[in-house]
């Protein structure tokens, strides 16, 4: 296969994505100077952030062991869980911080697969249930500072029937814990194509992540924000920020309600359509890497798994098949990304990419070894 | 060895970007390298790197993205354990596994690549010259070169 390509002049957004796509990867080479490739963090910004979710799912249930979900109780229950319950100032602040972990871990892993073009052809799913992840992470992250039942909590976007009742808080608590059960669902569906999906991150960032989040806790307190309980008549006017989960009630400072949440619509919807919408590369562009679904030729395979083991995509199953053999792979195409690891795994040549065949790298090795070669070259 | 090494390089498309290193395939400043694009490590068959040194390859390399940044996730690891595999099976037949490698760069390590490219060429140029026609060649009906050994996983 040529690998000249001819480029065709490229639209802004793909000159803009293939800058961003050089920088990360620059990006990398800096980062890679001072840690091994195992150890580079932005290798696994995945598992950092599962590592955060699994942080938040224990020291959530530390606090719900605690946590009173009524009008008059709420405030002071979280004033008990952070001044006499024992290390549950440092409980409470695990929790916070390591959201905002959370938050930063996952982002960070939207602009890393985003511009190494990580997210595209049959890796949609993962992008897509990814984009849900975001909307439902940031929907708890909000919903549990109303739960705290101070002054900022008074945002009344969930309140429902006649203002403020006793369901309130049963109902907000719901709002918080419903939908974190709700992250696992997503993230089977965001692990469920994938082979050895990297879900946790390296042994030592492990403890980095969770000893920072400790140190925060222990060195910037929760008890350090002194808002009043929330009052039914109180109407805050400004209260401390959170820069990652309250960003939409900043907005509100410049922008009409109805604008914000038609934005934030338009972020989610516009964040799900971007695998479909625009690419970096034109096929023509891609070369050697469009070279077409993986094709089993049924008479070589013998049903080893060799590729079905390989696939990082679990694009090929084993099906039963009469004959000498008793499995034959079979690639669904709707899942494959044309990589060609298939090819390599397997001895008995039952694979080939439609676009780059054996026989093509073949000719090349048997080309780049015939001039003034004094061997006789095989035809 | 007199002559200079003839070495065939499988290159990953996404890791070293070979413009500005390469001409018509080859390396620009290591002629007697040709370098064949693929689309992930992963895509290499072992066989075709024994396939090589048959036909007369004095070394073959495969280069990878950095371990831990695969496009495709796997790949270049996958890679790594299948020239381990390789090195092993030819050692038995007397091959020096020097002339088989493996190498993990990444978009901009092009001089980084370059510079051991070069050691790897340095390395088999003082190698005594190979045994030619190591094998029987290749049977007319299409079977694996070399059976794999035992489970892989």
């Amino acid at each position: 296969m040529s690998t000249v390509v001819e480029r065709q002049t490229p639209g802004r957004y793909a000159r803009l994505m293939t800058t961003l796509l050089r920088e990360t990867l620059r990006l990398d080479v800096w980062v890679n100077r001072l840690y091994p490739t195992d150890f580079n963090p932005l290798y696994y910004t995945g598992g950092l952030s599962n590592l955060f979710l699994f942080t938040l799912v224990l020291s959530g249930i530390f606090l719900f062991f605690y946590y009173d979900a009524s009008l008059g109780e709420a405030f002071a229950s979280v004033q008990y869980i952070t001044d006499r319950v024992p290390y549950g100032g440092i409980v409470r602040g695990v929790h916070r911080y390591a959201a905002d972990g959370f938050i930063v871990a996952i982002l960070l892993h939207l602009l890393r697969n985003w511009f190494t073009d990580r997210h595209l052809f049959a890796r949609d799913n993962p992008w897509i249930s990814g984009m849900f992840l975001l909307l439902f992470g940031g929907f708890i992250g909000f919903t549990g500072y109303q739960l705290v039942w101070d002054e900022r909590a008074l945002t009344r976007l969930f309140i429902g029937g006649l203002g403020i009742s006793d369901g309130t808080l049963v109902r907000i608590l719901f709002l918080h814990i419903g939908p974190a059960t709700a992250l696992y669902a997503f993230l089977w569906w965001h692990y469920v194509r994938l082979r050895h999906p990297k879900i946790w991150p390296p042994g030592v960032w492990v403890l980095f992540c969770v000893g920072l989040v400790f140190l925060l806790a222990g060195v910037v307190p929760m008890t350090r924000e002194t808002i009043p309980a929330a009052a039914p008549a109180a109407h805050p006017t400004s209260f401390p920020m959170d820069v990652f989960f309250l960003i939409p009630f900043w907005l509100l400072n410049f922008l009409p309600a109805g604008v914000v949440v038609l934005l934030l619509v338009a972020l989610f919807v516009g964040g799900l359509a971007i695998p479909y919408a625009s690419r970096r590369e034109t096929p023509v562009e891609m070369g050697v890497r469009h070279s077409g679904v993986a094709q089993v030729i049924d008479g070589n395979c013998t049903g080893c798994e060799l590729c079905y083991y390989d696939c990082p995509y679990n694009a090929i199953v084993m099906v039963p098949s009469p004959g000498h053999r008793s499995l034959l792979a079979v690639v669904i195409e709707s899942r494959c990304v044309e990589c060609g690891i298939c090819i390599g795994a397997c001895p008995f040549e039952a694979l080939e990419l439609p676009k780059f065949l054996e026989r093509d790298v073949l000719r090349q090795v048997a080309e780049a070894l015939r001039p003034g070669s004094g061997q006789a070259v095989r035809a | 060895m007199t002559q200079v090494p003839k070495v065939i390089g499988f290159i990953c498309d996404w890791s070293v970007d070979l413009k500005p290193l390469s001409d018509g395939g080859r390396l620009r400043e290591l002629p007697n390298v040709r370098v064949v694009q693929v689309p992930c490590s992963g895509f290499v068959r072992p066989d075709w790197l024994e396939e090589a040194l048959n036909r007369g390859a004095d070394g073959v390399f495969v280069t990878g993205c950095p371990y831990g940044d695969c496009l495709n996730r796997e790949g270049n690891f996958l890679m790594r354990d299948r020239i381990d595999q390789l090195q092993r099976r030819l050692q038995r037949r007397k091959v020096d596994t020097a002339r088989i490698g493996m190498l993990a760069f990444g978009l901009h390590d092009g001089a980084a690549f370059l510079a051991e490219v070069k050691a790897f060429v340095d390395r088999i140029a003082v190698l005594p010259p190979a045994q030619p026609a190591r094998t029987a060649g290749r049977p007319a009906v299409a079977q694996p070169a070399g059976t794999p050994e035992g489970e892989r996983t």
